[in-house]
């Protein structure tokens, strides 16, 4: 069983076609980085799974039951929205610019969701925000307003609070490109621990360290398109696609 | 009869009027803001049937004058339609002043709203909040804090607007400095009643000022 499989996805943004027929599977506990030069429809792929960009074409599935499934735009099959606000709940986003939110504190930032979504007590909400703030290190920021923590802080909150909802899989969109170069590492930790733990994820990344170290699979994306798919391993020493033998050269 | 002695003298009529000047701004504005936030939630909807009606509103009465929808809500109304004959002078002034003041500040929380950055939407749905229990826990509680300022000026101009009334009667501040001015000839009341108007100005600009530093801890 996959967490999850797309069939084909693609999105257009009027002529303008940001995904070609995009494939791919997640399975349990696989770490997969996403990488590639701008604009090659990294962040489309991602926003797409987790329901923030409505593809136009291609099937979506989570745990092997159909999310999405569109024909040049129209809905080919209808979705019952109530089961698919369920069946994307087991997906975790971390945005780039983490978006905490600025009227709560890191605390209030985790217990949010778990409160009002999960209907869970707010002692509850409260024990499990701590516990997660402890995971990621920030148990002394707890009471913290976002205003006052550095890049890296907050977005080790976001993913405190992505994880506060349980998510089968956690996907992560450029988590460290907005962090100034000395705050990258103490995110890239906090997400080797949740790689090592088990944790299945979806990374689309610019830190080759860390698709080299962290991840089970690369997928390298070029022009809307799924160039390669590799083990690490294979993906950097000896990429097959030219588009990527050219993309690792330009940045190694 | 010196000046001081004469102003002290129209202090009461002067004050009572105030009243009625505050009663008014007050009742009008805090209607206006409960029909502005589905109007600004409408304008905002990309259902057709939420956002047309809402932006035909606010385009109406942005767009007339405010002392003419009032000539038409106490004047007009009762001969079109008999049905909503509306006696009281005031009642008259509190609806027109209501509707009127609903599309300025509707228009205030839209810009807001949108001024919010989408990110917070974006974050809100992925955690599985619904786009109403998005709106209410994430995105108009931070657009509270940038309505302020604006609402205030609203406000003022409201409670200064609210002097058009005097010419349909309704016994505000204007209305019974214009009596004092021409039943006892003497122009010199103009005076106290601008200051009284700048009091209560001055008075409800603190109260917002100390409103948006209450709301500004998180930064």
């Amino acid at each position: 069983m996959s967490l999850i499989r797309t069939v084909e996805i693609s999105k257009t943004f009027g002529a303008n076609e940001v995904m070609r027929k995009v494939s791919m599977t997640a399975e349990q506990g696989e770490v997969i980085a996403v990488i590639g030069p701008s604009g090659a429809g990294k962040s489309t792929l991602l926003r797409a799974l987790c329901g923030l960009e409505t593809i136009t074409d291609g099937e979506i599935y989570i745990d092997d039951e159909l999310l999405e499934k569109r024909s040049e735009g129209r809905e080919v099959e209808k979705i019952n929205s109530e089961r698919r606000k369920e069946m994307l709940l087991r997906l975790g986003m971390v945005f780039q610019r983490f978006n905490l939110f600025p009227h709560k504190t890191a605390r209030e930032n985790i217990m949010l969701a778990p409160i009002n979504v999960k209907k869970m007590s707010t002692k509850e909400a409260e024990a499990k925000a701590n516990a997660l703030l402890d995971r990621v290190g920030l148990s002394d920021k707890a009471d913290e307003y976002p205003s006052r923590l550095s890049g890296g802080q907050q977005q080790r909150v976001a993913i405190a609070r992505a994880l506060a909802m349980e998510p089968e899989v956690m996907l992560f969109d450029e988590p460290t490109s907005a962090l100034d170069p000395e705050l990258v590492g103490e995110v890239l930790t906090v997400m080797s621990d949740l790689a090592k733990s088990g944790t299945s994820m979806i990374v689309v990344t610019h830190e080759m360290g860390f698709a080299r170290e962290a991840a089970n699979k690369v997928i390298f994306m070029c022009d809307g398109e799924l160039a390669e798919e590799a083990p690490p391993s294979e993906f950097f020493s000896n990429p097959k696609n030219p588009r990527a033998r050219q993309f690792l050269r330009s940045i190694l | 009869m010196n000046a001081i002695e004469q102003i002290i003298n129209w202090m009461p009529a002067l004050v009572r009027a105030s009243g009625w000047t505050l009663a008014l701004t007050v009742t009008s504005v805090f209607a206006a803001l409960a029909i502005s936030i589905f109007l600004a939630l409408g304008k905002i909807s990309h259902k057709p049937y939420l956002k047309y009606p809402s932006s035909a509103y606010v385009f109406f009465f942005r767009g007339t004058p405010l002392l003419m929808q009032l000539f038409f809500i106490y004047y007009a109304l009762p001969n079109l339609v008999p049905a909503f004959t509306i006696k009281s002078r005031f009642m008259a002034a509190f609806i027109a002043f209501s509707l009127n003041v609903a599309a300025y500040l509707a228009e205030i929380i839209r810009a807001a709203i949108e001024s919010i950055d989408k990110g917070q939407m974006e974050a809100s749905r992925t955690l599985g909040l619904s786009y109403v229990q998005a709106m209410r826990l994430v995105i108009i509680p931070q657009a509270y804090r940038r309505m302020i300022p604006p609402i205030c000026n609203e406000f003022i101009m409201v409670l200064k607007d609210t002097s058009l009334v005097s010419i349909i009667a309704v016994t505000d501040l204007t209305f019974q400095t214009k009596m004092i001015a021409s039943n006892k000839a003497s122009q010199l009341v103009y005076i106290p009643s601008m200051i009284i108007y700048l009091i209560m100005t001055g008075f409800f600009t603190i109260i917002f000022n100390k409103l948006e530093k209450k709301f500004a801890i998180y930064d």
